[in-house]
């Protein structure tokens, strides 16, 4: 113990709380995923009228191990005619901006691993190099309907990266910061959804199911067009990394939705992380809803409903909340 | 243009409505290896050799070769004896390929002495190919012992 | 409509007298023999009087080849037989792919599997037989291939073509539901031409058809088209009994009705979902298969089996119903009723489903004419074409059901016609039940082995996808001499690459899955 004591002295206590805090977001990352995976399945097969994985573990809850060892033991195979360096590259870098992101999210009034007071805008740039990685894969992959999905991803993620930020821009004019734990505590006096923020909530939610590629805006990995979109190449743990990028997407941006919207770890009773993975549960829990309800829109209705409706809006939306606070 | 999106928003939410209210309600599937279903009686299933009403000893095959003429994949080979003091053959071996078999049931229909039916044997599963080219004669003498 | 057909024919064509047949036994009204030198003027007649080629195929006499053309109408019953005869050593004939685009892909199977050289068609390559043969397979003595037909047949090489970005969808891949390959010429997200390549799940059934007898033949039927399993049984079984001139029981017709509407309903629910698994949505998949379940039960308390049922026998069925099964029809019926409102708030009236298919996939009225499409996609048209009411069959002629049209020939018409039919067809089934007789199930005195009189019968009944005719020819043994099946899917999806030109990727695969497809219906 006193051997930590003394690392931690000769670091620094911030360098030593950013290493602890990314250790701890590493296993929140993983253990999310296994979570999710098993919840995403579960939900399917209730709304399904099935009943899901149930044979390994209790309610079948070791079965994200289950596969995860599947998906470890595999072999890692390398197609012969794809571009080497791209196609290793792309599955590690898919999953760096995720991490980052975590760093900023305030779990708990303590429970965060740094405060930055740019916060909105790491996770807005760290999430947009997710792009970067899919590209890539589609573009190392050397197959047809990877790159079709490479390419329908990038146009998608440009189209909603600008209503992201633009509903994301009048919470921060409210809450007069960017850092993430000011604008939860300015929350203490009631949501910003309910405080005239209704809109651009929803114009959130909408973009960030379109930024995580889930359904009915899975365009690039479009199962009935593209196969399996920009990872139909990978395999075994690669294609896993790609997996738990998604699922760990999806946290965040629900996780994104708590702190701006939903008044994140706020809440009466409960400790506040607990109510933290409650909201953002109950969000991803929606965005699963979504998924096995919908039907998936074409490409140019996706582009179309970006540019004529959703950024007209969140642009008025902008405008109202600015002009209304600085009268 | 207002008007279809607050229109085209409601549907989505009238099918949330269905895949959550599906969420609540009971599972219709049954988990298969831990519950099974009737089998109808009716059931096609590989065709088995029935007893002779008269003497439930024996089946009552004559072996006529009908099945074996009729079948449209060539599945079945009979093969009979001539016991010595009786004037009819006797069914020695009646092999089955269960493997080109198509459950047709043209050798059940054909028989003029109605000595095939067919089982409820609906999940055989094998390694080998060679489990499937069953005898039904070896087959009913096991029942007959149970 | 016979007649006066018959006295245009034999103003245009003095030389041609065309025979009338009797209907009853043939199944065709008209018969006409022309020659190589007059059968594209021939087609063309046909298809100025408003003709569509309901079949086109080729039976080998040794010794000479005769193409067998079938036109009919499809506002008026009127099936007219022309016959072209060829010479077996050196078989050619003009190509009427001009004026029936149907004929195009016709020609080019009858070209593989009879070595029929059809002078002026385009694209004369394999259409089933990708990987080679070295004789022609249905002919009836072993003609071998020549070099030079071989170079011919094999002359499709997309991969060697370098001026394009060339997708293959399929055989393995989500959306074809089985092993269709299109070969699609992109530029970027909109298809520049799309090819459809069949023959992976070719087995031939045509031939097998001519090494068995008519009993033994049974089962195959089934496995052309495992969704719509009865109604192919029916069509086979059916066909057979004319030719024969066996009549089965009433009761047996009823609970051939019964059963067929029965099988068109967990067909269209199968499509139901499949489609909507096409656009994207998976969940209404798995409801639909909670309903078609009920389907599947019922049929085998009756028939033994779920799947390819080979229910019907000549003169009658395989057994009586099960005790149950009136009840359970019943109730079935009330539940499926009781769910087209959640189908309606799921699928029909969600915003996403509706801009998927909206105006997607346009077909006008020309192209059931030019392609012989039948079923769903040609009411979709808003022609009612429907064999239960043009030609009946079994007892549609006496249950009056509507026949549901579509408007604008999209997605979303075929869409809406299949489940305006579910809806029919319990209808049709809860009338059927009204009136079921008592009585035998099968007739008497069906001899063991069926023997057909010499001759030839063209029959046709409404599979679930279309218009199935099946064509006979009996040389008075126990085998059929030449058995030809006419598959609906296959001419429905003649009309694909017309439809995919210049279309999204996502809108063609759209319109692939509206058409139903089967694929081992059109390999055979």
């Amino acid at each position: 113990m006193c051997d930590l004591a003394a690392i931690i002295n000769i670091i620094g206590k911030e360098t030593a709380r950013l290493i602890l805090g990314l250790i701890g977001v590493l296993i929140v990352v993983v253990v999310n995923a296994l979570v999710l995976t098993w919840v995403e399945r579960k939900v399917s097969g209730h709304m399904q009228k099935r009943i899901g994985p149930k044979e390994v573990g209790p309610y079948g809850l070791i079965q994200p191990f289950a596969d995860g060892l599947k998906l470890l033991g595999k072999e890692l195979l390398t197609p012969a005619n794809v571009d080497k360096p791209l196609y290793y590259l792309a599955p590690v870098i898919v999953f760096i901006p995720v991490l980052v992101s975590f760093i900023v999210i305030p779990f708990d009034g303590f429970l965060q691993v740094k405060d930055i007071n740019v916060g909105i805008l790491v996770i807005l740039a760290f999430s947009s190099l997710s792009v970067l990685s899919i590209l890539i894969a589609g573009w190392g992959s050397n197959n047809k309907y990877s790159l079709i999905g490479a390419t329908r991803s990038v146009a998608q993620n440009i189209a909603y990266e600008i209503p992201l930020l633009l509903s994301l821009l009048p919470v921060a004019f409210m809450a007069n910061s960017l850092s993430l734990r000011d604008i939860v505590e300015v929350q203490r006096q009631g949501w910003f959804v309910w405080r005239w923020q209704f809109f651009a909530f929803l114009i959130y939610f909408i973009a960030a199911t379109a930024e995580t590629n889930r359904t009915p805006f899975d365009l690039p990995e479009a199962e009935s067009e593209l196969v399996a979109g920009f990872h139909t190449e990978y395999s075994g743990m690669r294609f896993a990394l790609f997996f738990l990028a998604e699922y760990t997407n999806i946290f965040i941006a629900s996780a994104i939705a708590t702190t701006f919207f939903l008044g994140g770890y706020l809440g009466p009773v409960l400790p506040g992380i607990v109510w933290f993975f409650i909201k953002t549960y109950f969000l991803v829990f929606v965005i699963m809803w979504f998924r096995w309800t919908f039907p998936r829109v074409r490409f140019d209705q996706l582009l179309n409903f970006s540019w004529k409706i959703l950024i007209p809006v969140a642009f008025a939306n902008l405008i109202l909340t600015g002009g209304i606070l600085k009268l | 243009m207002v008007k279809d999106v607050i229109i085209g928003a409601i549907s989505l939410i009238k099918g949330m409505g269905v895949t959550i209210k599906a969420f609540f309600s009971p599972v219709v599937t049954v988990q298969y290896p831990r519950e099974t279903i009737n089998i109808t009686p009716r059931f096609r299933g590989h065709t088995k050799l029935v007893a002779d009403p008269e003497d439930p000893e024996k089946t009552s095959c004559i072996v006529c070769g009908m099945c074996e003429r009729n079948c449209p994949s060539n599945s079945i080979k009979v093969e009979g004896e001539k016991k010595e003091g009786e004037k009819k053959k006797t069914l020695k071996r009646y092999i089955l390929n269960f493997t080109t078999c198509s459950h047709c049931g043209l050798c059940v229909e054909t028989c003029p002495v109605d000595a095939l039916a067919f089982s409820a044997d609906y999940n055989p599963a094998d390694f080998k190919k060679e489990t499937f080219y069953y005898d039904l004669m070896l087959e009913f003498e096991k029942r007959k012992k149970r | 409509m016979v007649r006066e057909i018959s006295d245009r024919f034999k103003e245009k064509f003095p030389s041609i007298e065309p025979k009338e047949i009797p209907y009853e036994q043939r199944g065709y009204h008209l018969f006409i023999e022309a020659e190589k030198n007059n059968i594209v003027d021939i087609a063309g007649f046909f298809r100025n009087e408003g003709f569509y080629l309901a079949d086109l195929c080729c039976v080998d006499y040794v010794d000479y080849l005769e193409l067998v053309y079938f036109f009919n109408n499809h506002n008026k019953l009127c099936r007219i037989k022309v016959t072209v005869k060829t010479d077996p050593d050196k078989p050619s004939a003009p190509t009427i792919s001009h004026i029936y685009n149907m004929a195009h892909w016709y020609e080019r199977e009858i070209h593989e599997f009879f070595g029929v050289f059809f002078e002026g068609h385009p694209f004369m390559v394999y259409l089933f037989l990708h990987d080679g043969i070295d004789h022609y397979p249905l002919r009836k003595k072993n003609v071998p291939v020549p070099e030079w037909d071989r170079q011919i047949l094999n002359s499709f090489r997309p991969e060697e073509q370098e001026d394009g970005f060339f997708l293959n969808l399929g055989p393995q891949h989500p959306s074809t539901h089985g092993v269709l390959r299109v070969v699609v010429k992109m530029n970027g997200e909109y298809m520049l031409s799309a090819e459809p390549v069949l023959g992976y799940l070719h087995r031939m059934h045509e031939k097998m058809a001519e090494n068995r007898t008519y009993q033994q033949f049974l089962p195959n039927a089934a496995r052309m088209d495992y969704l719509g399993a009865l109604n192919f049984n029916l069509g086979y079984v059916a066909t057979v009994e004319k030719l024969c001139g066996i009549e089965a029981p009433e009761r047996a017709q009823y609970i051939r009705t019964i059963t067929c509407e029965l099988n068109r309903i967990s067909s269209h629910l199968l499509w139901f979902g499949a489609f909507v698994a096409d656009l994207g949505g998976l969940t209404p998949f798995l409801y639909t298969f909670d309903d078609r379940e009920n389907i599947l039960d019922i049929l085998e308390a009756t028939a033994g089996s779920r799947l390819t049922y080979s229910y019907f026998r000549f003169g009658g069925l395989y057994n009586d119903l099960d005790e149950n099964f009136v009840d359970a029809v019943k109730q079935f019926i009330t539940r499926l009723r009781s769910r087209f409102s959640m189908y309606e708030n799921l699928v029909t009236g969600n915003v996403i489903f509706i801009n998927r298919v909206k105006n997607i996939g346009v077909m006008d009225k020309g192209y059931p004419i030019r392609y012989g499409c039948s079923g769903p996609v040609i009411r979709s048209t808003g022609i009612p074409f429907d064999i239960r009411r043009h030609e009946p069959y079994a007892v549609y002629d006496r249950i009056d059901f509507r026949i549901p049209t579509g408007t604008t020939g999209d997605n979303m018409d075929r869409y809406l016609v299949r489940i305006q039919e579910m809806e029919i067809s319990l209808d049709i089934i809860e009338k059927a039940l009204k009136d079921l007789p008592a009585g035998p199930y099968k007739a008497e005195k069906i001899p063991k082995k069926l023997k057909p009189p010499k001759g030839d019968i063209y029959h046709t009944i409404e599979s679930p996808r279309g218009e199935l005719g099946v064509y006979i020819v009996s040389d008075e043994s126990d085998v059929p001499y030449r058995m030809r099946w006419r598959v609906p899917s296959y001419s429905n999806l003649m009309t694909f690459p017309e439809l995919a030109r210049g279309s999204l990727i996502a809108d063609a695969i759209a319109t692939l899955g509206s058409y139903d497809l089967v694929i081992p219906e059109i390999d055979r």
